[in-house]
C-alpha cells in the first residue's frame, strides 16, 4: 500500500455559536493514498464535511471552530501551518468540488478566468498558456464549446454544466487530492451518473487521491476503493468498499445498507429504515453513539466507548467499532 | 435590458410630473396670498384691495389650480421658473448662482461618504469581530445618531474657534469646504459603512466565499475580490437613497456655514412666503431625487451580470 497523502488522526472538532457548542467530530480519522478513492459515508450532520474540510480551514465563516488532533498533507503538519502556507496548500495541493454549483460559484465572476488564474498561480503557466489550459480543462470536463463558455458567467450555464465547471476549477491547480463534497446531491439523476463517471475518469487518468463525501451508496459502489462510515462524529466502520458493502458488521452500516432500495428485487418494501434519530451532539454521552437506535445494544454499550477493531486481515484492514456484534457472531479480530 | 432602461426612464418622468403637481398644490394651499405680498412690496402700506385684485388677475391666480399647474409646467419646461418674490430676480438667475454651490457641497460630501463608508466597512469586515470592528461599529452608531446641526456646531468650536485651522463660515478656498463636507457626509457615511459591513459578513458566509478560500485565496483576497463585487447592488441602491437625502442635510449645513446655495435659499423662501421660489426649489429637489435614483438603479443593473446578460432562453 502506498503511503497516505492526506491523513487525519484523532480529530476532535467543536463548533460554537454564541448559544450552543456541538462536538461535530469526536476522535475520528481517515487517510487516502495517491490513486485511491476513499468514500466517507454518513447521514446529514454526521460530520463528514467538517472532518474532511475542517483541518483545511474550509468551514463557513460565522461559526467558531475548536480543532484538535493531527492532520498531515504529504507528511506536513497542516494544523501547525501559517495562514498563508495553508492558503497555498488549499489552492494547490487540494481541489474541492462542492455540493451545489449554483451557489458555490461566484455569480459576479466569469468562469474561465478563474480557472486560468489557478493554472497560472499553481501550475506556473504563463498567461497565454493558462488560458489555453483553462479552455482544455473545460473541454476535458465535458463542457461543449469551451471557448465560448470561458467568458460566461455562472447564471448562463445549467446546473450540470456548472458542476463540470466546478470540477475543472478544482483541477486547474493540478491538485494531488481531490475532495468531492456530495458532488451530485444537487443535480438531476441523469446528470449525477455523468458527473460520477467524470470524476472516475479524472482519477484514473491523473492518479490523484479522491475523497468522496456522500450519503449515496450507489455513488460509493461506483467509485470507492475504500469506505469509512461516519456516525455522529465517530468512525463506525471502515475497510475496502467490497468488504464494507457486502459484509458489513456494524449495526449502523447494516442499517444504512438495508435502507437503500434495491431496484432489481420486485419488492420495493424490502427497504428498512433505521428507527430513531442521531443523538444530540451538544450533549456528550460516554458510550456508543448509536446505542439508542441499535437493535443489538446491551447495557454495557451505554458506558463504554467502542474502539475500532480489525475483523479481517489483508492489504486493506476492515475495522469495526462494535464489540457486541464481533463477540456475538464469533468474528475473529486481529490487533 | 434596453426595454428595462426605457421603462425605468418613463416611470421616472411620470414620477417627476406627479411630484411637481403635488408640491404645486401644497405650496399654493399654504396660508398667505401672493398677490398681497407683491402689492405690499410695490406700494408698501398703500396697497389696497383693488390693487391686489388686479395683480391676482394679471398673474392668473384666480384661474383653477389645474390650469395654473399646466401653465407653470409649460414655463418650467422652457426654463422659466418665474421671478422670486423675495429677491425680485428670475429664479433661473438664482439657480445659476446657487446650484454650483450646492453641487460642490453634495459632490464633496458624496465622495467623502463613499470613501469613508467603504474604508470603514471593509476594515470592519477585515477585522471580523476584533477591536477595529467593534470600534468602527461604535463610531458608525454615534455618526448615525448625531444631528447635523450639532456636528456642525462642534466642528466650528473645535476647528475654527479653538484651533483656528479653518474659517467659521463662507467660501474661501478648499479648507472652508472641509467642515461642511464632513458634516453632511457623517450620517450617510455611518449608515453606508454598516451596509458594507453587514453585507460583507453575509457574503463571506456564502458557499462561493468558501470556494474562494478553496482556490487558495487569503481572507483579504476573498473579501476584496470575491465578496466586495457581490455587495455592489445593495450598496449602490442605499448610496443613491442616502445621497439624495443629503439635499435635506444641505438645507441645515448651508445655513450654519453661510453657503449661498439652494438649501439656504429654500429656508429664506419659506420665511418670506416666496411661493414662486419655494416651488422652483422643490421642483429642483424632485428632479434631483428622481434622477439620482434612476441613475443608481441603472448603474446597479450594469454591475450585475445576471441583469446585464440575462440567461438565454
Amino acid at each position: 500500500m502506498t503511503a497516505p497523502i492526506y491523513e487525519v488522526e484523532g480529530l476532535v472538532i467543536d463548533l460554537y455559536t454564541p448559544t450552543v457548542s456541538v462536538r461535530a467530530v469526536d476522535g475520528a480519522g481517515f487517510h487516502v493514498a495517491p490513486g485511491e478513492t476513499l468514500a466517507i459515508v454518513g447521514e446529514s450532520g454526521s460530520g463528514k464535511t467538517v472532518m474532511t474540510l475542517g483541518p483545511l480551514g474550509l468551514l463557513p465563516e460565522g461559526v467558531a471552530v475548536d480543532l484538535r488532533g493531527t492532520a498531515r498533507a504529504d507528511g506536513k503538519d497542516i494544523l501547525a501551518m501559517s495562514p498563508s502556507d495553508l492558503s497555498r496548500l488549499r489552492g494547490g495541493f487540494f481541489g474541492v468540488i462542492f455540493q451545489d454549483p449554483m451557489s458555490a460559484l461566484n455569480p459576479m465572476l466569469k468562469i474561465g478566468p478563474q480557472l486560468a488564474e489557478q493554472a497560472r498561480r499553481y501550475a506556473g503557466l504563463s498567461a497565454e498558456a493558462a488560458r489555453k489550459e483553462a479552455v482544455s480543462l473545460l473541454a476535458r470536463s465535458g463542457i461543449p464549446d469551451p471557448e465560448d463558455r470561458y467568458g460566461r458567467y455562472p447564471h448562463e450555464l445549467s446546473g450540470g454544466m456548472l458542476q463540470r465547471a466546478m470540477i475543472a476549477l478544482a483541477l486547474a491547480a493540478r491538485p494531488r487530492v481531490l475532495i468531492a463534497d456530495e458532488p451530485t446531491t444537487a443535480l438531476d439523476a441523469t446528470v449525477q451518473a455523468q458527473i460520477l463517471a467524470l470524476i472516475r475518469q479524472i482519477q484514473k487518468e491523473d492518479g490523484i487521491a479522491v475523497i468522496l463525501i456522500t450519503h449515496d451508496i450507489g455513488a460509493v459502489s461506483v467509485l470507492a476503493d475504500r469506505v469509512a462510515v461516519l456516525y455522529a462524529g465517530q468512525v463506525a466502520e471502515e475497510g475496502s468498499a467490497v468488504d464494507v458493502l457486502t459484509a458489513p458488521v456494524h449495526p449502523y452500516t447494516r442499517g444504512l445498507l438495508a435502507s437503500v432500495p434495491d431496484f432489481r428485487s420486485d419488492n420495493a418494501s424490502g427497504t428498512k429504515e433505521i428507527p430513531g434519530i442521531p443523538p444530540n451532539q451538544a450533549r456528550l454521552e460516554p458510550g456508543c453513539r448509536f446505542v439508542d437506535r441499535c437493535d443489538r445494544a446491551i447495557p454495557a454499550c451505554r458506558s463504554r466507548r467502542p474502539r475500532l477493531q480489525a475483523v479481517a486481515k489483508g492489504t486493506v484492514p476492515h475495522r469495526v467499532a462494535c464489540p457486541v456484534v464481533i463477540a456475538a457472531e464469533g468474528i475473529v479480530t486481529h490487533d | 435590458m434596453q426595454r428595462m432602461f426605457m421603462r425605468r426612464t418613463g416611470l421616472a418622468l411620470l414620477l417627476m410630473l406627479a411630484a411637481t403637481a403635488l408640491t404645486f398644490w401644497l405650496v399654493t394651499a399654504a396660508p398667505g396670498n401672493v398677490a398681497a405680498l407683491i402689492a405690499e412690496r410695490a406700494a408698501g402700506a398703500g396697497a389696497d384691495g383693488a390693487m391686489i385684485q388686479k395683480i391676482a388677475d394679471d398673474l392668473g391666480l384666480n384661474d383653477p389650480l389645474p390650469v395654473r399647474y399646466v401653465r407653470w409646467l409649460g414655463d418650467a419646461l422652457t426654463g422659466d421658473f418665474g421671478v422670486s418674490i423675495r429677491t425680485g430676480k428670475p429664479m433661473a438667475e438664482e439657480f445659476s448662482a446657487r446650484i454650483p454651490m450646492t453641487l460642490t457641497l453634495l459632490a464633496g460630501g458624496g465622495v467623502l461618504a463613499l470613501t469613508l463608508s467603504l474604508v470603514m466597512g471593509i476594515a470592519g469586515a477585515a477585522s471580523n469581530g476584533g477591536v477595529v470592528d467593534r470600534a468602527l461599529h461604535g463610531m458608525a452608531l454615534v455618526g448615525a445618531s448625531t444631528p447635523n446641526f450639532f456636528v456642525a456646531a462642534l466642528l466650528v468650536i473645535v476647528f475654527s474657534v479653538w484651533l483656528g485651522w479653518v474659517p467659521t463660515f463662507g467660501v474661501s478656498g478648499f479648507t472652508s469646504w472641509l467642515m461642511p463636507w464632513f458634516t453632511i457626509a457623517l450620517f450617510p457615511a455611518s449608515v453606508l459603512a454598516r451596509v458594507v459591513r453587514v453585507n460583507l459578513q453575509d457574503t463571506m458566509s456564502r458557499p462561493f466565499a468558501t470556494t474562494g478560500f478553496a482556490k487558495g485565496l487569503t481572507r483579504r483576497a476573498v473579501l476584496l475580490r470575491e465578496a466586495l463585487p457581490n455587495i455592489a447592488i445593495p450598496y449602490m441602491t442605499t448610496f443613491g437613497a442616502q445621497f439624495t437625502l443629503m439635499i435635506i442635510g444641505a438645507i441645515v449645513v448651508e445655513r450654519v456655514f453661510g453657503l449661498a446655495g439652494v438649501g439656504s435659499f429654500f429656508i429664506e423662501a419659506i420665511r418670506f412666503r416666496d411661493f414662486i421660489g419655494m416651488q422652483a426649489i422643490l421642483t429642483l429637489f424632485v428632479v434631483f431625487f428622481v434622477s439620482v435614483n434612476l441613475f443608481v438603479d441603472l448603474l446597479a443593473m450594469l454591475a450585475d451580470p445576471r441583469l446585464r446578460r440575462p440567461r438565454k432562453a
